[in-house]
């Protein structure tokens, strides 16, 4: 999995490439996490467009994120699934748990 | 080895409503529409080939009892839920035709669901019985004596005919038991659950229910990768969604089919069945679930090998 992020005036959008699997999630959730430190009561965006899949742990990293940052005071939103992604999202039921929109762009607008 | 399930359901058992028969009719009568059959047969092999296991049947409604035939021939039972009923009946049956009457019980946890079963094990009732309670929990025996009550259930413990004893297992090491190697798990759920391993004859199953995998503790579960290794069979809990079990039902000490799928695929386990299936649910409801289940295992399968998963119903059978 590879991580990068950047930041607009509002947002600091977050985007991990790959997989994220019992390999990887441990890395995964440090990013979210000193992401949403970062982030400062702005918002947070994971954008998934660069995702292939994410497995069990790397869902319970980014909902442990998702409490941390309703602590921190940030919103947090995921953007832009692709196939495979939105269909996780969907059997995993967190599509209910997330605000999920269709692009980054949307996310941000 | 041969897993025969008795018992498939969490929590409560359930038993299906005169309005849900006839929906299952219903949709069956419109699937048949402008078929003709001969006799009971064609309309028989209509039914098993061309509707949905929710429609021509159902996962059921007892709670957890499953049986595992392997080892030295004694019955093998992990729980002692409401299916254990229909287990007895059957037990009794077999024991008629010269099978041993000596049961081997390993119960998971003390929960009222996984023991609800045992005043109406008529085994018990048989002096020529001998049946022996395994629990990682020193407090089994009183958890038994005490549902059978007065204030809660007419038969004193002390009635039961059978010989009843109480062995309290360690986790640390293997125990063989009935000609088969059995091996503990301690597992996260209120009052803590147990998880079994059954190894015999190159064959292993696996039988882990009760069991919440907390997203504080993924750090853990390497423990029941290698609980799981190369199991012909893994038993899992899979009762709710795994964003239920993050979220409303945290701390509810369940698990969800992706959890249970991801333990399976990293520990090479070859089948996982889901388990203790959640109360409220339609047949219809899991049989979505179940496909749900395996389409996430493709998904997220990789270069991994595949991890067969089915869901367990009440009389279901599996050879490994």
């Amino acid at each position: 999995m590879l991580w990068n992020r950047h930041e607009t005036p509002g947002a600091l959008v977050g985007q991990p490439q790959g997989r994220v699997d019992e390999s990887n999630w441990s890395v995964f959730a440090a990013h979210l996490a000193t992401a949403i430190t970062d982030a400062g009561g702005r918002r947070f965006i994971i954008d998934l467009g660069g995702v292939d899949y994410m497995s069990s742990r790397g869902l319970r990293a980014l909902s442990t994120a998702l409490a941390a940052a309703k602590k921190a005071g940030v919103d947090m939103a995921l953007a832009a699934p692709g196939p495979a992604m939105s269909e996780i999202l969907a059997i995993s039921r967190y599509d209910k748990l997330f605000v999920v929109h269709a692009s980054v762009e949307a996310a941000l607008s | 080895m041969r897993v025969r399930f008795w018992g498939t359901r969490g929590s409560l058992p359930v038993a299906m409503r005169a309005d849900t028969v006839r929906d299952k009719l219903v949709s069956g009568v419109l699937a048949a529409s402008g078929r003709r059959f001969a006799d009971r047969a064609e309309a028989a092999a209509f039914v098993d080939d061309e509707l949905d296991f929710a429609v021509r049947g159902s996962f059921g409604g007892a709670s957890s009892c499953v049986e595992i035939e392997a080892g030295d021939g004694a019955f093998i039972v992990c729980d002692l839920g409401s299916g254990l009923r229909d287990f007895g009946l059957d037990a009794m049956r077999r024991a008629g035709g010269g099978h041993p009457r000596r049961y081997h019980i390993f119960l998971s946890h003390l929960h009222w669901d996984h023991i609800m079963g045992f005043p109406f094990f008529v085994p018990a009732f048989d002096p020529d019985a001998t049946i022996v309670i395994h629990s990682g929990h020193p407090d089994a025996e009183t958890a038994l004596r005490r549902q059978q009550e007065e204030i809660s259930f007419p038969v004193a413990f002390d009635w039961l005919r059978a010989k009843i004893e109480f062995v309290t297992l360690a986790t640390d090491v293997p125990h063989i038991i009935g000609g088969v190697t059995v091996t503990l798990l301690e597992q996260y759920h209120s009052h803590k659950s147990y998880g079994y391993r059954f190894d015999a004859g190159g064959k292993s199953v696996v039988y882990s229910t009760d069991s919440e995998h907390r997203s504080d503790q993924m750090d853990t579960e390497e423990r029941f990768e290698a609980f799981f290794a190369g199991a012909d069979l893994v038993v899992c809990d899979t009762m709710y969604s795994l964003g239920d079990t993050v979220s409303l039902k945290q701390d509810w000490g369940h698990s969800s089919s992706l959890v249970a799928i991801d333990l399976c695929r990293m520990a090479r386990a070859k089948t996982l069945a889901l388990f203790h299936h959640e109360p409220t649910y339609s047949d219809a409801q899991l049989q979505t679930i179940h496909a749900e289940a395996i389409s996430y295992e493709a998904l997220t399968r990789g270069e991994e090998a595949e991890v067969a998963v089915i869901c367990a119903y009440d009389g279901l059978e599996v050879d490994v």
